[in-house]
């Protein structure tokens, strides 16, 4: 009984400090797309958004741009992870003119509003299975 | 995810700031970046995609931290109208002592603000004097060592003209405040700091917009979700805190900004409008005065 108490106790403890792992892991590939436009000038924002993506079910998260201002919308997941993309659409949830990068678990979305606003930023997990992501943004 | 684990990753994160944040990342790694996405990407290109539906829009997530921008966005898309004289904008703002913790926190939020204008404006012992009133004020939010660590990178990043560190440090100085208020049950004043800095970014950007309205400069105010959502936050305050004269005073000042900025192209007399708001707004914060 004791040994099962054990190993319950120890599943607990460590399940949680694994998805901590994984949520580092999938913000430093972040940042390591994001690092690399940052050499063309945009700054990085520290605030980030982490959390959990599954096949068929994609993730929206809310941002206000300023017109005239250059955003690169970085995402990152870890394996089982295989392939993500984002994309960026406008407050009537109309998808927008964007450029992307994409190299299997990690993918960007470059956008340049005319027009100051909310706009929504869409995170798709295209192949493989549920695992954690990161997305940040940078700006110039 | 579930929140208690949502909350460990957070704090993990938080404490590993050498290697996930970007101010201190290293040349070498940049670059590696850099050829990483040339090789894998072969260059960008333009995607399509089908519009959201609006079940897809009622599950979108707001996320503070990405979902509200810093002054420093804000600061850059003014800089495109025209670079501003950012040294004239530079103030020595020391607030006025207070036993109020939540307008201690709405003043820090306003100092976070004043260290991008004193970033812009290259002022280096401005940007020092700042971060200090920025540490003093997170010292009597009874912050922890590790915040206080940042203040003396402010310093450095300063001393070196390293302006481009400097900028997202200073954000990272105020989520290190924000996450350290998280864990000692003060959430309430999370808020509370980034209504500090929108206001007073507002009230800089609205007041050199003001002086050569145009109406493309007037759409960059145009941001009427931010307050929305800056609003819906006051209103989930305890009860205590929401009815203190200055936070009243606040919600006042939001709303009449609300007003302001919902059309498409705000007027030249929306954006005075605007300015006056915001002035008032920072004004109180700073000096202690519930009346605006």
């Amino acid at each position: 009984m004791k040994r099962w108490a054990l190993f319950f106790l120890s599943w607990v403890a460590i399940i949680p400090f694994t998805r901590a792992e994984e949520d580092v892991s999938a913000r430093s590939k972040a940042l390591e797309v994001a690092g690399a436009f940052s050499n063309d000038g945009y700054k990085i924002r520290d605030g980030f958004w982490a959390g959990e993506l599954e096949p068929s079910r994609p993730q929206l998260l809310e941002v206000n741009l300023f017109g005239g201002n250059e955003y690169w919308f970085s995402a990152a997941a870890v394996p089982p992870a295989r392939k993500i993309a984002v994309a960026v659409f406008d407050e009537a949830g109309k998808p927008v003119d964007f450029q992307t990068y994409d190299n299997g678990n990690m993918a960007a979305a470059g956008f340049v509003p005319n027009v100051s606003g909310r706009y929504f930023v869409k995170l798709t997990l295209l192949e493989g299975e549920k695992s954690q992501f990161c997305l940040l943004y940078s700006y110039k | 995810m579930d929140l208690a684990s949502f909350a460990l990753a957070r704090k993990s994160l938080a404490k590993i700031h050498g290697f996930v944040l970007s101010a201190h990342m290293n040349l070498m790694r940049r670059l590696f970046s850099a050829a990483l996405l040339i090789l894998a990407a072969g260059g960008p290109a333009l995607a399509e995609e089908a519009a959201l539906t609006p079940d897809q829009i009622k599950q979108v997530v707001r996320v503070e931290s990405v979902t509200i921008p810093m002054p420093g966005e804000f600061f850059a898309a003014i800089d495109k109208q025209g670079r501003p004289n950012w040294t004239q904008l530079v103030r020595a703002a020391t607030p006025e002592a207070t036993s109020s913790r939540a307008q201690i926190a709405l003043a820090l939020g306003t100092l976070v603000a004043d260290g991008y204008i004193a970033v812009e404006a290259e002022d280096s012992q401005a940007v020092k004097n700042i971060g200090k009133e920025i540490i003093n004020l997170a010292k009597k939010l009874n912050v922890s060592q590790s915040v206080l660590g940042r203040g003396n990178s402010i310093n450095d990043f300063a001393s070196n003209n390293d302006w481009s560190a400097l900028r997202e440090e200073l954000e990272a100085t105020q989520n290190e405040v924000k996450l350290d208020m998280e864990e000692q049950k003060d959430s309430s004043l999370v808020t509370l700091v980034t209504i500090g800095a929108w206001l007073r970014g507002t009230e800089i950007t609205s007041g050199l917009v003001a002086k050569t309205y145009t109406p493309e400069a007037g759409r960059l105010l145009r941001q009427p979700a931010i307050i929305t959502y800056l609003l819906e936050q006051i209103a989930t305050l305890p009860k205590g805190i929401q009815s203190e004269p200055l936070l009243v005073s606040v919600q006042s000042s939001l709303e009449k900004a609300k007003a302001a900025v919902e059309a498409k192209t705000p007027s030249e007399q929306n954006i005075k409008d605007l300015h006056q708001t915001m002035e008032a707004a920072v004004t109180a914060i700073t000096k202690g005065s519930s009346e605006s």
